[in-house]
Parts: structure tokens; sequence; C-alpha cells
């Protein structure tokens, strides 16, 4: 197949996996963004209208986080309970097709999750059209690093049953522990850089600065809030995820 | 060229309970075009083999070619050749019948032409034309099966793995997955079949082989199995006869009328003869695949057994 098939290959999985399934049963999106929204909730009744903004942002890299979450459980479904992931892979679509189709079907899920927290975004804090197109390339760049773990992870699964406490323990920790929801300022200096052992930090940064709220996270290591050194961080992050999958993932089982 | 060449190919999982030799120096040819059983008790490691040759499995030792190409060291091209129903594989269960079968065309690289002309076809012979519609989560099990068989089908590869592809179906559909299946070999697909039905076997194989715990038994067409495990003929008395007096002449069966015997052709004469003095009836038939398969793989067990100290 060429690059074109591949590519209109990838599209169609996106179609029939994710706006098909979004379309037949809407409960799915619902589900995705009722969490951060919550959280959004509490932030917005119990804690100092400051912190608000950090809670909106939150929402969406929330969002962004937990398509790896999700792209986790479809493809172990699909592979162990389905076959269809079988199917798919013993056929001239290359398994990196496979995975971006499936990654993008994910993104098809949130999409209704991330269009609500972009309309509260405006409500509070100023920000300009140039600013939320910074926003939705980080979320892009969240959305590839967190599926790739996400695929990664469920190539590791022998029986589904594991999945979801697996599934809530790694993207909650990934999404709730780190900065997401509060500024990395809540830690003490000494001990911000450990945030960064979190790839979700990378992320969470990176959308804290496009919406015009960041900080110096240390004074003594100023790369830490650089731009350059999230996204680098973001894009290496994806790629060893992608790598160690090709190589190691099942795609020949034990 | 040949459709498919086995050497010596092992497979030994590494479980929790200590390694398991699923396949044991297993060496099979199937001729391009041909429509090929594949038989073997639960476990005996047919689905092993599948996935080996379908690039899904590492195998242990050995080499798998299709069409020439090895398996192991060219998956990308092997993927080009090849469409596969595993075992117990189930739908998208937000997809209907047709959702499935031209979705996976266009994501096999075929144009919505193509791919909705074929579909029309296939769904048709497939009986699912009332059904095409209906998402796959409503449909029942045997219905859900036959659009996999749908959609695998419908890719017309030329190299076909079904594991089991009638499992679960009713007679009819059995027969439609037959013809479809018989179809797809008329076009040029290489097929590889596995099933438990041996009736099935025997009315869809060109030529079969016969598997057990990783050893393969026998190769070759349904008749020359029967004539190896020197089980041709069936012979059904009732009364006359004891046991113990058949038994020398081959394997011996109650059954509701009385006795079965399983026997050679060369027996025929001398049994009925003597059923006709003693004025009893007898009924004479040709032995199926079936017994000829029991026969065949009882005697690895009882090989098996014996080699076993107790
Ligand atoms: N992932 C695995 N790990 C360990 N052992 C396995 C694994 N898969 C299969 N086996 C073992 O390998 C042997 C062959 O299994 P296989 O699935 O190939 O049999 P089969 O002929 O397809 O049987 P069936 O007719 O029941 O489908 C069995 O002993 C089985 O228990
Ligand atoms: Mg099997």
């Amino acid at each position: 197949m060429t690059w074109k098939t591949q590519a209109i290959a990838i599209f169609r999985i996106c179609y029939f996996n994710g706006w098909l399934g979004l379309r037949r049963s809407p409960i799915a999106f619902i589900a995705l963004f009722l969490t951060p929204l919550s959280f959004v909730f509490f932030l917005y009744v119990i804690a100092p209208r400051s912190v608000l903004p950090f809670g909106v942002v939150g929402g969406i890299m929330f969002s962004a986080l937990f398509t790896g979450n999700a792209m986790m459980n479809d493809c172990a479904y699909l592979r162990l309970e389905r076959q269809v992931q079988q199917i798919f892979i013993t056929s001239p679509l290359r398994p990196m097709s496979w995975i971006l189709g499936m990654a993008l079907s994910e993104l098809v899920f949130t999409v209704p999750g991330l269009v609500l927290f972009f309309a509260i975004l405006p409500l509070v804090v100023p920000i300009g059209v140039l600013t939320m197109l910074a926003l939705v390339g980080v979320v892009l760049l969240t959305w590839l690093m967190s599926t790739s773990l996400g695929f990664l992870l469920s190539t590791f699964f022998r029986q589904l049953r594991e999945i979801w406490p697996i599934g809530m323990v790694v993207f909650t920790s990934l999404s709730v522990i780190p900065p997401v929801f509060y500024p990395i300022a809540e830690i003490p200096e000494s001990f911000r850089w450990v945030a960064f052992l979190a790839p979700s930090t990378f992320a969470s940064q990176l959308a804290v600065r496009a919406a015009g709220l960041s900080v110096p996270i240390v004074a003594s290591a100023p790369f830490l809030s650089s731009v350059g050194f999230q996204v680098v961080g973001l894009v290496v992050l994806t790629g060893l995820f992608t790598i160690v999958s090709m190589r190691f993932a099942r795609w020949r089982e034990p | 060229m040949e459709g498919l060449i086995a050497r010596a190919v092992s497979k030994t999982y590494r479980s929790q309970r200590g390694p398991v030799r699923a396949l044991d120096n297993v060496d099979m040819t199937i001729a391009k075009g041909r429509l090929f059983g594949f038989l073997g008790r639960n476990g005996a490691g047919k689905t092993t083999f599948i996935k080996i040759a379908t690039a899904l499995l590492r195998p242990t030792s050995g080499s798998i070619q299709l069409f020439g190409i090895d398996v192991v060291d060219r998956p990308r091209e092997i993927r080009e050749q090849i469409a596969l129903i595993p075992q117990e594989a189930k739908p998208f269960y937000q997809l209907t019948p047709r959702e499935h079968v031209e979705e996976y065309l266009r994501v096999r690289g075929l144009s919505a032409e193509t791919a909705k002309s074929r579909a029309d076809e296939v769904l048709a012979a497939m009986g699912l034309e009332t059904y095409q519609s209906v998402p796959a989560m409503v449909l029942s099990g045997g219905l859900q099966q036959r659009t996999l068989v749908a959609m695998i089908l419908a890719t017309e590869a030329p190299f076909l793995f079904l594991d089991e592809p009638t499992l679960g179906m009713d007679p009819f559909a059995r027969r439609q997955v037959w013809e479809v299946v018989r179809r797809a070999a008329r076009k040029g697909s290489t097929v590889l079949l596995t099933t438990h039905y041996l009736d099935e076997a025997e009315q869809l194989s060109e030529e079969l082989a016969v598997i057990e715990g990783g050893h393969v038994l026998y190769q070759g067409v349904a008749e020359a199995l029967k004539s190896k495990v020197r089980r041709e003929v069936r012979l059904q008395f009732s009364g006359g006869f004891t046991a113990q007096e058949l038994a020398r002449y081959g394997d011996v069966y109650p059954d509701r009328a009385g006795l079965t015997l399983l026997t050679t052709r060369s027996a025929v004469e001398e049994l009925t003869q003597r059923a006709l003095e003693r004025r009893v009836p007898v009924n004479v038939g040709p032995v199926t695949l079936e017994e000829a398969f029991l026969t065949l793989v009882g005697r690895a067990i009882e090989d098996e057994d014996a080699e076993t100290p107790a």
C-alpha cells in the first residue's frame, strides 16, 4: 500500500471506530469530560478565583491525557476480547497506521469535552486567538504522547480484567498528582524538578504558559521553564513510547 | 510455486506452569490455490500454527514461507497476501455487517466502488442482506460470525486463513460459508481452514492435514487417510455376531441397532457372506472422515500413553 492509501486507512479507522462509535453510544464522551468538569466545578466552589484558570486549563489537559486511558482500554479490548486487532494487522495496513487510526478515534471522543473547556476558558482568563491556537498545539502533542503510552501499556495485558484498575491508577496519577490542576508554584521550589518525572508535567507547563499563567519554575534551572525543553520532552517521550511499542509490543505474542 | 511451505516449525510457549510445546517439528506443504483442511483435537496446535503463518507469533524454530516469502523475515510482504479469521473473533459492536465489509476493504486499500460491489455480493452470498444495516451488538452469535466470514472472504486475499469459520452457525449458514469458500478457491485463493466438523472438512477440503500434540500425523486427501488407517468400509450388523468375533477385522462399536464394524475393503466379502448364511441383515457403507480421524488420532493417543510410564 502507498502512503496515500495508508492515510486513507487511518481516517477510515478514525471514522468507524471514533465517529460512528461516538454517534452510536454518545454516553462515552460524556463520561470522558464529566470527571475534569467536576474538578473545575469544585475549584469554582471552594478555591480562590485566581486558581480557576489553572482549573480550566487543567480540564483541557486532563481531557488530552485521558485519550491515553481510552487508547489503552480500546486497544486491549479490540485485541483480547474482539480479536479485531489481529484482523487488521494481518492485512496490508501498517501496524503504525492502526495505532494512528486508533489514536485519532480517541481524539474524536474527546473533542466535545475539549470544545466545552475551550469555551469556558475566555470566561476565566483574558485570552487571544493565538493563545488558543498554541493551546490546541499543546493538546495535540499531549494526545500523541498519551496515546502512545496508552498503546504501549495495552500490549502488556493478557486479560481484560486487569485493565480498569491499572488505567485508573496510571492516568489518574498522571493527571491529578503532578501540577495539572494546580500551579507548579504550589510545590516547594527544591522539589519542582521531581514533577518532571511525570510526562504530564511537560504538557501541563506548556499549556499553562500558552494560557499566559506561567511562572519561572526553578530559578537555578531556567531550562525547566523553557518551551524548547518542554516541547522536546513531549516529542521524545512520544517517540520513546512508540519505538518501544513497535519493538517489543506483542505483534508477536510471547 | 507452493502456497505454503512449513519446515520443522516448533513453538514452545512459556507459561507459568512451565514450557508448553505446542508445535513439534511441523512440516507441511500446501499447493497454491488449494483448499486445505487442518484438523486436530482441542489443543493440538492448529491456532498456534496459523498465528505463526500470519506473522502474529514467532516460531521457536523452523520456518514458514508463503508464496516463497519467509514469514519471520518479511512480515510486511506477507501481510499484503493474507487475510485471517481468528478463532472466536467478534465484530465491532457498534458497526453493521455492511460497514464491517466496506470499511475493512477500504482499510486494506481498495476503492470505495470495489468495496461497495464486493459487499453487495458477499452479504447476499452469506444471507446477511436483511441484517446489513443492523449493528453487530444486536445480531445473534451466528450472524456475527457470518459477518466476520463476509468481511474476510470479501478481501479475495491470495491466502485466506480461516480458524473455525463456521463456529456456532446453523446448517444452512455453514453451507453458505462452504459456497463462498469454494468460490474464493475457484478465483485462485489458497485457503487454510480449521474445523471440528469433519463432515465440513470432507465436503470442503481438497487436501487435509491432521495434527495431534503438535505433530502432523497425516497429510493428503481424505480417501487416502481412510486407506492409511485401513478403515474404508463400515458394516452395521443387527444381531447375529458378537463383538469378539468382529474385533479381529477392525474396530467394533455398539450402536442403536446392534454393532458397527470399521474395516478394510478386503474383509467385506467374507463378512457379508457370513451374514447371509446367518440370515441377518448387514448394512455396508463408506467410512466417514470423522471415523477415519477418530481411528488415526485414537491410535496416536494410545501410542503416546503406551510410551508414558505410569
Ligand atoms: N499463549 C499461550 N500460552 C501458553 N500455552 C498456550 C498459549 N496458547 C496456546 N497454548 C497451548 O498450546 C497448545 C496448542 O494450542 P492451540 O490453540 O494451537 O490449539 P488448537 O489446535 O487451535 O485447539 P482448538 O481446537 O481448541 O482451537 C495447547 O496445549 C495450548 O494450551
Ligand atoms: Mg484453535
